[in-house]
């Protein structure tokens, strides 16, 4: 107890600080919205109170050791729709671009953290973790929710097909994670090392080759469904491609950077805000007029974009330390914004609904997920303190999950109310536990900075 | 989709443009007054709008506002930062009380001009007539100190002592047209035919005052410890959100709560070269755009647009003329200085400029959209007669 008095002032100046910010804020709730810059005003003051707000939360819950991600997720849930509907579904929705600009920011940071030179100790210990744990974790949930859903009879209007599908597809969307989460906790913590390394590289490399996964998982259950009949080998090499051309566009921007900041230099962080937000952008758009006016279904990656771009600044040019000290300047309103808007669009109803079945797949998940770590760690002769705690680095899921489901909801109606519900609920719980185990894990393995 | 091209449209030319106009370009002298002003993008802008290429129609304008309202109160931030009272004092006080009587000479003297022109010639409801006019005479109050960058070294050196001044009044004038361009946002005409000073008044000031209370006492207690820089900006970023949006849902001027917030800190946080700096740091693109919204807004769809631009630009060159007469008249520690010193004050940038996009803002009718068009069309003319009046200001000194 004594260890946190010295907190007790600190605290009390966050206490007035969030006191006087849900004042404001129940004042504007409650004020007259007539005019259109009113609600202008709503809008910019909304986003500067979930920032303000979620920074002062974070900072109280820093003090009990958890994560500053938790603290903004949890604010963003609690201004969100589903408890005091500060932030309403719209807002939420407005807020998109933010998250947009927020997504493709991260994605350059990920590149960037990753040293060639690092990788290249650790490429055999990540290609086995991959491995692991793309097999073990589809494996553990795909049967363990097949036999329990049919043995219980847990979904009466599905055929055994249709629960095979949606045991196909949950086992893919359980192996995807989150890099973004991921990135801010290392950031937090300014973790260097091993387990660090491992860790990141495992993550941003699942983040590719999650769409690849989940692309044949949708064509062996259109086989399933019956839709189809054989391996859509169009639709591969489409998918090939779309990778291939959002690496090799990557590196092509990432070279752009580098020339940016070698003749011109000024103004770095600007710079990069802006190309991380145009990249997002101008590949929506280009994939809809591909798709629009050729029939051709080339989706470049934006996330696969930008962290090619770091990757390259940071590997292939000499400017990585300037371009990530570009990245650091206004890293922290971004992330603040990016997991509080993510907090306000966790699915709560969702969690209720089916609260007994996600809790399952979670704890199932995370079984998966600790065998595939410990077993992986035996076979990369990593310490057996690296072997506890590997898999608590590996819970956090978010944004990709969710649009993964979004897609299948796409490709099999008559699956999606159970599919996204289900995916929505069990995200809920990681992202909230995830940032909290993967710290705790970074504190074991020693390798946070201290001070 | 319409909303993110356009944002990145307009940020896009607002950073580009920022090094092209402040970082490389070398023109001539005439092109440079177009460029250095920025009146380039007030023109991008007005191509981008519903007049041209429809890029930013006005839905996509209504997607953009809370940017416009995050604008006003940077810029508002920024002019508060002008007024540390500490370096302020280190100039004489006859310099102050001269700023700030010039800016009131030119004030009233364009109110009236104006008032009187908008009830012989156009036909605006009495109520909204006196928001006009306040509007136009505070933005007309306002110096730039755009004309004082042509200035060559030599000249400078020739007369520093009154290019000393100049600068020192385009910095401050506007302090006392910003205070009064407040009212405006008492007298709420919307309210009822005829407007009330005595209905919005108090209430609109006492809730005014409350706020801004309560958010000077939340960014105190922000910085009350010292924060890490990037910590900093995350303050500096959301306090101003919060307080343009609190404003702006107040139907209050975000330009002038965050000008209060701006001018509170500099004076009493120790933190203020460190805010300064962040402030700083996107100050360029921040004024850039606000040209372009400003384009975006305008509408050349009359001659008489023309003529009205004109009369508002006598009404303020006159007003400059006197007041600078009178200031190095009246004092006698000024009269060292010459009695054109009005002819150093005609540019009209920045803090006039964010008090239209203000006003447009928070009043949007037809009748904004016409008054602001003739009025950026005046400070077009300004920018020009302000590079010609300087040269014999100048020119009479050095003889």
């Amino acid at each position: 107890m004594s260890r946190y008095k010295q907190y007790i002032p600190d605290l009390k100046i966050y206490g007035i600080m969030l006191f006087l910010l849900v004042g404001f804020a129940f004042w504007i709730k409650i004020m007259d919205m007539g005019s259109h810059w009113q609600q202008a005003g709503l809008t910019t003051f909304s986003l500067g109170f979930i920032l303000l707000a979620a920074y002062i939360t974070a900072q109280i819950l820093k003090i009990a050791g958890l994560p500053l991600i938790s603290g903004y997720i949890f604010v963003g849930i609690l201004a969100g729709p589903y408890i005091t509907g500060f932030l309403s579904h719209d807002m939420v929705a407005r807020f998109r671009l933010v998250d947009d600009l927020a997504l493709s920011f991260i994605a350059l940071t990920a590149g960037g953290t990753l040293h060639l030179q690092f990788l290249r100790k650790r490429g055999k210990a990540i290609a086995i973790n991959i491995l692991l744990l793309t097999l073990v974790v589809f494996v553990v949930v795909f049967f363990s929710f097949f036999f329990m859903v049919r043995r219980l009879n847990l979904m009466p209007n599905l055929t055994d097909p249709q629960i095979m599908v949606l045991a196909c597809l949950l086992g893919v969307i359980a192996v995807a994670r989150s890099p973004s989460s991921a990135i801010a906790i290392i950031n937090e913590c300014r973790a260097s090392g091993m387990f660090t390394t491992t860790v990141l590289g495992v993550t941003v490399a699942m983040d590719v080759l999650i769409i690849i996964f989940f692309t044949l998982a949708m064509t062996v259950s259109e086989i399933i469904m019956g839709a189809g009949t054989a391996v859509d080998f169009r639709l591969i090499a489409g998918l090939t491609l779309a990778v291939a051309g959002s690496l090799a566009l990557g590196i092509v921007l990432g070279k752009g950077i580098s020339l940016y900041i070698g003749k011109v230099g000024h103004d770095l962080s600007l710079f990069l805000l802006f190309f991380a937000f145009s990249v997002f952008k101008a590949c929506l758009w280009f994939n809809q007029f591909m798709e629009a006016h050729f029939a051709v279904s080339l989706h470049l990656e934006p996330l696969l974009i930008c962290i090619s771009a770091g990757f390259t600044v940071q590997n292939f040019s000499k400017y990585g330390y300037i371009f990530m000290e570009a990245m650091e300047r206004f890293a922290l309103p971004i992330f603040v914004l990016f997991f509080s808007i993510a907090g306000a669009s966790l699915n709560l109803d969702a969690l209720l609904k089916t609260w007994p079945l996600a809790a399952f797949l979670v704890v199932i998940r995370t079984l998966g997920i600790f065998g595939s770590t410990w077993v992986a760690g035996i076979l990369n002769r990593d310490s057996s303190q690296h072997r506890r705690i590997a898999w608590m680095a590996y819970i956090t899921q978010a944004g990709v999950a969710i649009g993964l489901a979004q897609l299948a909801q796409r490709r099999f109606p008559e699956l999606g109310v159970y599919l996204t519900t289900l995916v929505l609920a069990v995200i809920t719980i990681n992202q909230v536990v995830g940032p909290i185990t993967f710290k705790i894990a970074l504190k074991k393995a020693g390798e946070v900075e201290q001070g | 989709m319409k909303l993110t091209f356009a944002l990145l449209i307009i940020i896009f030319l607002a950073f580009s443009g920022y090094h092209l106009t402040f970082r490389h370009f070398r023109l001539p002298l005439f092109a440079r007054i177009f460029y250095l002003t920025g009146i380039e993008f007030l023109v991008l802008g007005l191509l981008l709008g519903p007049q041209f290429l429809n890029l930013v129609d006005p839905e996509t304008q209504k997607g953009l506002a809370p940017l416009s309202a995050l604008l006003l109160g940077w810029i508002g931030l920024l002019f508060g930062f002008q007024f540390e009272i500490k370096k302020l004092r280190r100039f004489p006080l006859e310099f102050f009380l001269g700023a700030v009587l010039e800016g009131l000479v030119t004030l009233a003297l364009v109110f009236a001009g104006v008032y009187l022109t908008l009830v012989f010639c156009c036909d605006i409801p009495d109520s909204f007539m006196i928001v006009v006019a306040i509007t136009l005479a505070a933005a007309g109050g306002c110096t730039a100190q755009t004309g004082l960058a042509f200035l060559s070294p030599d000249r400078i050196a020739k007369r520093q002592h009154t290019v000393k001044l100049l600068r020192f009044i385009s910095s401050v004038d506007g302090l006392i047209p910003l205070l009064i361009f407040g009212l405006c946002f008492f007298y709420n005409p919307s309210t009822g035919s005829g407007g009330s000073w005595l209905g919005g008044f108090w209430p609109g000031i006492l809730t005014s005052l409350g706020a801004s209370f309560g958010l000077l006492l939340l960014f105190t207690l922000f910085i009350s410890h010292r924060r890490f820089q990037k910590e900093l900006i995350l303050v500096v970023i959301g306090m101003t959100m919060l307080t343009s949006g609190l404003a702006s849902s107040l139907k209050f001027s975000p330009l002038l709560t965050n000008f209060f917030v701006g001018f509170w800190l500099v004076n009493l946080s120790r933190d203020k070269e460190r805010i300064y700096q962040i402030l700083m740091t996107v100050e360029k693109p921040t004024y850039l755009l606000l040209l372009v919204f400003l384009g975006v807004c305008i509408r050349f769809d009359s001659i008489s647009l023309v003529l009205l631009a004109l009369v508002y630009c006598l009404y303020r060159t006159l007003g400059k003329f006197l007041s600078g007469f009178l200031l190095t008249r009246l004092n006698p520690e000024l009269q060292k200085h010459p009695a054109q010193l009005g002819f150093g004050l005609l540019a009209q940038g920045g803090l006039s400029l964010a008090i239209f996009l203000d006003f447009q803002q928070t009043f949007p009718s037809r009748i904004s959209t016409f008054v602001i068009s003739f009025a950026i069309l005046a400070v077009i003319y300004n920018e020009f007669l302000s590079h010609y009046f300087l040269e014999r200001l100048f020119k009479r000194g050095a003889s």
